[in-house]
This record gives structure tokens, C-alpha cells and sequence, in this order.
């Protein structure tokens, strides 16, 4: 791959990044279109995106982004309200430039149908507008936006910096010659640097000498007014410089050698060619976004940010991100799980637990610590929140709901609620189905239907993620007719998936309709109603280590719940030993442990044993049963209970002995082992020993089983 | 540096002692200056200037400095300087 290549692949991608946050900002902007803070922001990623395109000669888009640019400068700067029909418009708009993207990276000859249409609306807005209200065609005439232009194109606000050093960066490597190394210096001199003799414009001189190109940015925002100031003293926040030029990385640092150490960061900024590339089919790439968490917020409390018009701005903070290839995470989460490994080995060891010094036991202390640190912060890594997958879920509602002609209301919680991000990307689709299956036949058919059942004309759905025993859950509500169990019944034994025979409980019934080829829809429309898709939902999310469970009311609602683990990697676990082996059961799931009395403990006829815990009845299960061990059978009142909780409620495992707990990754089994459901995993302890990770939620079936049910 | 009725201009090249002087001498007259003017030609050289001519800005908006509207100097001696004055 050529430079000019790979430059044009960094340009695609963040091209790529703007549209999906137009997406999302524009169904934002539709909610609250008073939002002109938002709709700055929006302007902003489509003039990036039309210079981008224009750059790369994908004229067609940037045909159509500059006439979209226009309609949105002129709002923007005019502030006059937005009609309905125009915000369709803008939705409308966004969804063009999407596909006309699409057509460009494929070079496919034709435009996407809809192009000349929504092209010629839109200049039709634009030259109505100029023309019905020539002054607001004159922005830089109205004084009320001037100090938007301002904010926008200057460097008068601080939350530019970032972006225009990022660009001025961009464009310093695309002119990047052989043997010319590009470097971003941070300055943060003291207040006293003048008294020793050191003003940033000196270092500027000595740079400048040797460089190709340098630019700097003052950050003059510390800068107090007259009575507070004295020019012997230096307030800079800071300065951050970027250079280009021959010099090494060692021969930039010699300028700064008299300062201290906290006064002068320098970064080398790899060459655009010397970016490291492997074939784009096989590379995923994930955005990381990395918090600043403390430091972050303790910036935010020195700099509160002006007020605006719109007090609730829906404009989103700009991120700090880093992309990191998601091999190498893999890689670096691996090791860390070895390293995990290796701590418990240590912590564990007789040999080096027998040595009484008090240095050696501080040392492994201190090892347990920062491997517990290290192992949190790389697994922080993995999770992202949610939010940004429940931004692309608002557009399926407001699609549907217009194909539909359902009013709807859209509740939305837990969008910070974190997840893993291999997790993640498989979450969409399924996501979708159920978002659209909820709107199409969970709500009720007509407006009419709904007042006849005693409620609001407006439907609701909600969305929601929290964490819930140990698991994220994510769940989708409506407020709909809720699902009708004869229905399901007689739907299921007509097509052969019961025999009607069975005792099914409420959960098995409407479990019967993820069933491949189920659908009790009388018409099918072509957003669900086929009986393909929940199927497809359940095995989706089997695939993740998870479940759906429905619960539904007749007349109320309806809620889908994607029930997933927290991570695909390392769980913190209580070891336990059973007939002489080790299980682990993970932690979030234990509620206590504890050595019944002999009084609490019942065994009733072909029920099984139980324990009676505040006015609870908790089935006993012994683990020798349920993985057939040879052992001798002691009662429940010898051994130990570890009370955990489940799916479908509490259970006592019974024990031998407690053995204690542990971080412990987790190692697939091999695929004999991996059809025993009641196993979710093995691990390597310390001692090197494998143990297997209870799937306690698999317990319980197993017990009803071999008791007839409840 | 001249004072023409209610304008100043200064050159921007001056040492750390003639900055000090600068403020010594402006601090009791800013209520009556209303413009400071830059020599045409002058480069800036020191961060601690242009911090004092913010200041001044800061302590009075009305005062009309039309240097620092500019936000950018660019000279070979010290490269492209953009300022960020936050206002």
C-alpha cells in the first residue's frame, strides 16, 4: 500500500466513523430540534466529511454533502425552527450520504435510487429559504452568530485543541518526507521557568531551527485577569508543539534537558506509510475508549463549560480514543491470564509460604496487588458501554414506528452499563429483531385497540441494560397486548413442536416461540411475522454464553431479556472440594455458605433434600450425584452448604470442604467435556491443578429432572 | 512604545524586563487606553507578553488589541503560533 493510499484508508475510516455519528446525531436532533449546540456538531462532521470527500475525489458524495452543508449552515446560523418535514429531510439526507459512501468505496457506477430526489429537495430548501429571507443568507451580518463562528473556526474554545492539533497532524504526514520524523511536545512549565530564565518561545526557536515545519498552540485559558496576574509568573495551562524535522527523538529531548522532567513530554508520531497494516479483511479494529476517570472529571471541575442556550445539550463530550488491533488485546489478555496464573502459583506455593520473612510475604502482597491492578485495568480494556449500540437501536424504533404508524415512546436505561466488546458486535442484530418483533406485534395494532384496553394512544418500549446476578441483562419492553398462551399452545401443537401432553410452565410457553419456523403473527409484514429471526435471536445469543427469557402479561406487555456473562475471559471464583475434586463456583452467584443444623434439613419422597432458610424451602444439591462420583455419603449437616443464586432461584450445593477464592481464568474444555452443561469451563490453579467452573444455573434443571419437576 | 491619545503601541520583541516595565507602566492607565497597536514588522518573542496582553484583555473586553483577534502568528524564527484565548 502506497502512502497516498494508506492516508486515503485513515480518511475512509473516519469518514466512516462521521456518518455513523451523523446517524446517531441526527435522530438526537429530531428529538430536540431546539438542540442548536447538536446541530453545530452535526454541521461540523458533515464540513469534515465533505473536504474529506472532495480530497479523495469521491465527488459525488461531496456534491451531495456541500448542498446538505448548506442547509444545515444556514439553520444554524439563522436559528430559525425547524419544520417536521425538513427534519425528515435531514434523516433522509443522512441516510443518502450513507449509501452514496457505500457506492463510492465499491465504485459502483450508479448512485443509490433516491439521490436526485433528495438532492433536489434539498437545494429546493436552500434557494426558498434565501430567497424568502435574504438577511439570514448573510450570516456574518447577524451579531448573534458571530460568536458561534467563532467558537466553531477559531481556536477560542478549548475542546477545538484536540481536534485541530489531530488535523494539523494529518496533514504534517501527508507531506512526511523519508528521514523526517514528526513529534508532539507537550509544555507544562512552572510558574517560575520565567525567573530561571525559560519562556516557551525560546524552545519554539531552538525547534524551529532545525524543523521543517513546526506549529504550536497556547492554551491561554489559566490566564488571569490584571489583578491576580504579574508577567513574572507563568500561567500558560500549556503549550503543545508539533515539528517535523530530521532531528531524533534523543536530539529534540537535549532542548528541553534543563527543564524538569514534568515540564516536557515528547511523542514520535509514526509515519502514515510506517502505520502498521495487515490485510483489511482480517483486521478488525476496535475504538478503545480510554478513560481518564479521575483525571477527567477533576479537568471538568477546573473548567466548567460556558452556558449555552440549550441548557441540555445533547452535543457529546469528544472522545479520547486510541485504535488498538483486537489481536493484540487478545494477545495482552492472554498473557495477563498467565500472569494471573503465575501470581496464584506464587501465592500459593508451600514451599515459598513456608519461608518466614516478612520481606518475602510483603513482596507477594504487594504481587497480588498489582497483578489484581493490572489484571482489572486490562479487562476495563475489553468492556465499552453500551450506549453507543442503544444509539443505533433509537433509529430502528423510529423507522419502524413510521412504517408501522405506531406513535411510540422510547425509554432508554442503563446506556453506561459496560460490555464486553467481543459481546457486543454480535448484539445488533438480535437486538434489532426483538426491537422490531415488540413495535410490529407486541403493540397493539391500532390506535383504537389501545384506548379500548385503557391506555395512552403513544405505545412505549424500553430499553434497558444492568447487571443482574453476576450477568448484564438486556432487555426490551413494550407496553403492548402481551403474548397470548392459548394462542402459543395451540400454534405449537398444530405445528408439531408439542405434543400438548406437557405441563409447561409459563417461561417453557412463550420459550416456544424462539421454535425455528414459530410465529403466531396473523399477517406477516416485512418486518417480522415470518418465524424466522427469534430463532435466529436465541442462537445468537446461545453462541455468546447466554439466554432469552420473555416474560409476558396478557394485556400489559411483554419484555425479552438477552441474559449475557460479564466477560468471556476471567471470573473470580470460590473453590470448593467435592469428593476429592476441586469445582469452582463463580462468586457473583454465591449468596453463603454455611453447615446446616440438623433440624433445618428435610428430605421429602422423590423431591430430594432441602433446607429451610428464612421460611425458604432451598433444594440440596450434592455434587456427587450430579457428576456420578464414587464417594462416601455423608449428610448435609456434616458437610458444607454453598447457597447460590440461579436463574429460577436459590439452590444449596452441597460441599465437602471450602477451599477459598480465587481469580482464575478461563480454559475452554475440550469438546467431550463441553456437551456437560452443568460445566461452563475449567481453570489452572495455582498448584497447576485443573478444576471445572459450575454452571450453576444448570443444576437446577437437573434436580427437577430427577424429581419429577416442582 | 507610543502613546497617541488613547492608543499604545508597542513592539512585541522586548526582553522579560521590558515586559515588567510594560506593566508596570499600563496597569494604572488601562481605564484610558483603548486600543494597543503592534509596530508593523515586530515578531512576538515571549510567551509571558502575550499572557500580559491577555490579561489586560481579560481584565477589560471593551480594550480593542487587535493582535490577539488575530490568534495566529507565523514567523521562520519560531514556526506557526496559534493562541487560544477562551472567551
Amino acid at each position: 500500500m502506497t502512502k497516498q493510499e494508506q492516508v486515503k484508508a485513515i480518511f475512509i475510516e473516519e469518514a466512516g466513523e462521521i456518518i455513523e455519528k451523523l446517524d446517531v446525531d441526527i435522530l438526537r436532533f429530531e428529538e430536540n430540534p431546539g438542540d442548536f449546540d447538536l446541530l453545530n456538531e452535526i454541521f461540523r462532521g458533515v464540513h469534515t466529511l465533505k473536504g474529506n470527500a472532495n480530497a479523495f475525489g469521491f465527488t459525488r458524495l461531496g456534491e451531495f454533502v456541500h448542498h446538505f452543508e448548506d442547509v444545515l449552515d444556514y439553520y444554524r446560523t439563522s436559528k430559525e425552527s425547524i419544520e417536521p418535514d425538513q427534519l425528515e429531510l435531514f434523516v433522509e439526507s443522512v441516510d443518502i450520504i450513507t449509501e452514496v459512501m457505500t457506492c463510492e468505496l465499491d465504485g459502483l457506477p450508479d448512485l443509490p435510487q433516491g439521490y436526485d430526489e433528495c438532492l433536489e429537495k434539498i437545494i429546493r430548501l436552500i434557494s426558498s429559504k434565501k430567497g424568502e429571507t435574504p438577511a439570514a443568507a448573510k450570516p456574518l451580518e447577524a451579531p448573534a452568530a458571530l460568536p458561534d463562528l467563532a467558537m466553531e473556526f477559531g481556536l477560542d474554545c478549548v475542546e477545538q485543541l484536540e481536534e485541530k492539533i489531530s488535523e494539523v497532524i494529518l496533514v504534517t504526514q501527508a507531506v512526511q518526507e523519508e528521514g523526517m520524523n514528526l513529534f508532539r511536545i507537550h509544555l507544562t512549565l512552572d510558574g517560575d521557568s520565567y525567573k530561571r530564565g525559560f519562556d516557551h518561545m525560546l524552545f519554539l526557536n531552538l525547534l524551529a531551527e532545525k524543523a521543517k515545519a513546526i506549529e504550536s498552540f497556547f492554551d491561554m485559558s489559566s490566564v488571569a485577569p490584571m489583578d491576580q496576574f504579574s508577567c513574572d509568573e507563568n500561567t500558560l495551562k500549556s503549550v503543545t508543539v508539533i515539528v517535523l524535522t530530521p532531528q531524533s527523538e534523543e536530539e529534540i529531548r537535549e532542548n528541553f534537558e534543563f527543564l524538569f522532567d514534568h515540564e516536557y513530554s515528547v511523542t514520535k508520531i509514526e509515519a502514515a506509510a510506517a502505520v502498521e497494516t495487515t490485510e483489511p479483511a482480517a483486521e478488525e479494529t476496535a475504538v478503545i475508549e480510554m478513560r481518564r476517570g479521575e483525571d477527567r472529571r477533576k479537568e471538568e471541575r477546573r473548567e466548567p463549560r460556558a452556558p449555552s442556550d440549550t441548557s441540555a445539550s445533547s452535543v457529546t463530550a469528544p472522545k479520547s480514543t486510541i485504535r488498538i488491533d483486537t489481536f493484540k488485546l487478545d494477545e495482552l489478555f492472554d498473557s495477563v491470564g498467565e500472569l494471573v496464573i503465575a501470581q496464584n502459583f506464587i501465592a500459593q506455593n508451600e514451599k515459598i509460604r513456608s519461608i518466614e520473612d516478612e520481606s518475602i510475604s510483603r513482596t507477594i502482597e504487594t504481587l497480588s496487588k498489582i497483578t489484581k491492578r493490572i489484571q482489572d485495568r486490562v479487562m476495563s480494556l475489553r468492556m465499552v458501554a453500551i450506549r453507543d449500540t442503544f444509539d443505533k437501536m433509537k433509529r430502528v424504533v423510529r423507522d419502524t414506528s413510521k412504517k408501522t404508524g405506531k406513535e411510540l415512546h422510547l425509554n432508554v436505561m442503563g446506556e453506561e452499563t459496560e460490555i464486553d466488546k467481543t459481546m457486543i458486535d454480535s448484539l445488533s442484530d438480535p437486538l434489532i429483531h426483538i426491537i422490531r418483533n415488540a413495535i410490529d406485534h407486541g403493540l397493539e395494532g391500532s390506535a383504537a385497540e389501545r384506548i379500548a384496553a385503557g391506555k395512552k394512544v403513544e405505545g412505549t418500549i424500553t430499553l434497558r441494560a444492568y447487571h443482574k446476578s453476576g450477568s448484564i441483562v438486556i432487555s426490551v419492553s413494550d407496553d403492548g397486548r402481551g403474548i397470548n398462551k392459548e394462542k402459543v399452545l395451540q400454534k405449537a401443537i398444530e405445528r408439531g413442536v408439542i405434543s400438548g401432553d406437557e405441563n409447561l410452565t409459563d417461561s417453557q410457553i412463550f420459550g416456544l416461540i424462539m421454535q425455528p419456523g414459530f410465529s403466531t403473527a396473523d399477517t406477516i409484514s416485512d418486518l417480522s411475522g415470518r418465524g424466522v429471526g427469534l430463532d435466529v435471536v436465541k442462537t445468537s445469543i446461545e453462541k455468546l454464553r447466554g439466554k432469552v427469557e420473555i416474560e409476558s402479561r396478557e394485556g400489559e406487555g411483554t419484555t425479552f431479556s438477552m441474559v449475557l456473562p460479564l466477560t468471556l475471559a476471567i471470573i473470580d471464583g470460590m473453590l470448593v472440594q467435592a469428593a476429592g475434586e476441586i469445582y469452582i463456583i463463580p462468586t457473583l452467584s454465591v449468596v453463603e455458605s454455611f453447615r446446616p443444623e440438623r433440624e433445618i434439613v428435610h428430605a421429602l419422597k422423590e423431591k430430594g433434600e432441602f433446607v429451610s432458610m428464612r421460611g425458604q424451602h432451598i433444594p440440596v444439591i450434592r455434587l456427587s450425584d450430579v457428576f456420578d462420583l464414587e464417594t462416601e455419603r455423608i449428610e448435609p449437616w456434616e458437610g458444607i452448604l454453598v447457597c447460590v443464586e440461579t436463574e429460577a432461584g436459590r439452590i444449596a450445593i452441597m460441599v465437602d470442604e471450602l477451599v477459598g477464592r480465587q481469580q482464575v481464568v478461563i480454559k475452554p474444555l475440550g469438546k467431550s467435556l463441553a456437551r456437560l452443561k452443568e460445566i461452563s469451563g475449567g481453570a489452572i490453579l495455582g498448584s497447576g491443578d485443573i478444576a471445572l467452573i459450575l454452571n450453576v444455573d444448570a443444576l437446577r434443571p437437573l434436580i427437577e429432572a430427577a424429581h419429577g419437576g416442582n | 512604545m507610543q502613546f497617541d491619545g488613547d492608543e499604545l503601541t508597542i513592539g512585541l520583541e522586548l526582553s522579560m524586563e521590558e515586559i515588567r516595565e510594560f506593566e508596570q507602566f499600563i496597569r494604572p492607565r488601562l481605564e484610558y487606553i483603548e486600543t494597543i497597536n503592534i509596530e508593523e514588522g515586530s515578531l512576538l518573542k515571549s510567551s509571558a507578553l502575550l499572557s500580559l496582553l491577555v490579561s489586560l484583555k481579560r481584565t477589560r473586553p471593551e480594550l480593542n488589541i487587535p493582535f490577539l483577534n488575530q490568534g495566529i502568528s507565523v514567523s521562520a524564527a519560531y514556526g506557526t503560533v496559534h493562541w487560544m484565548c477562551h472567551d
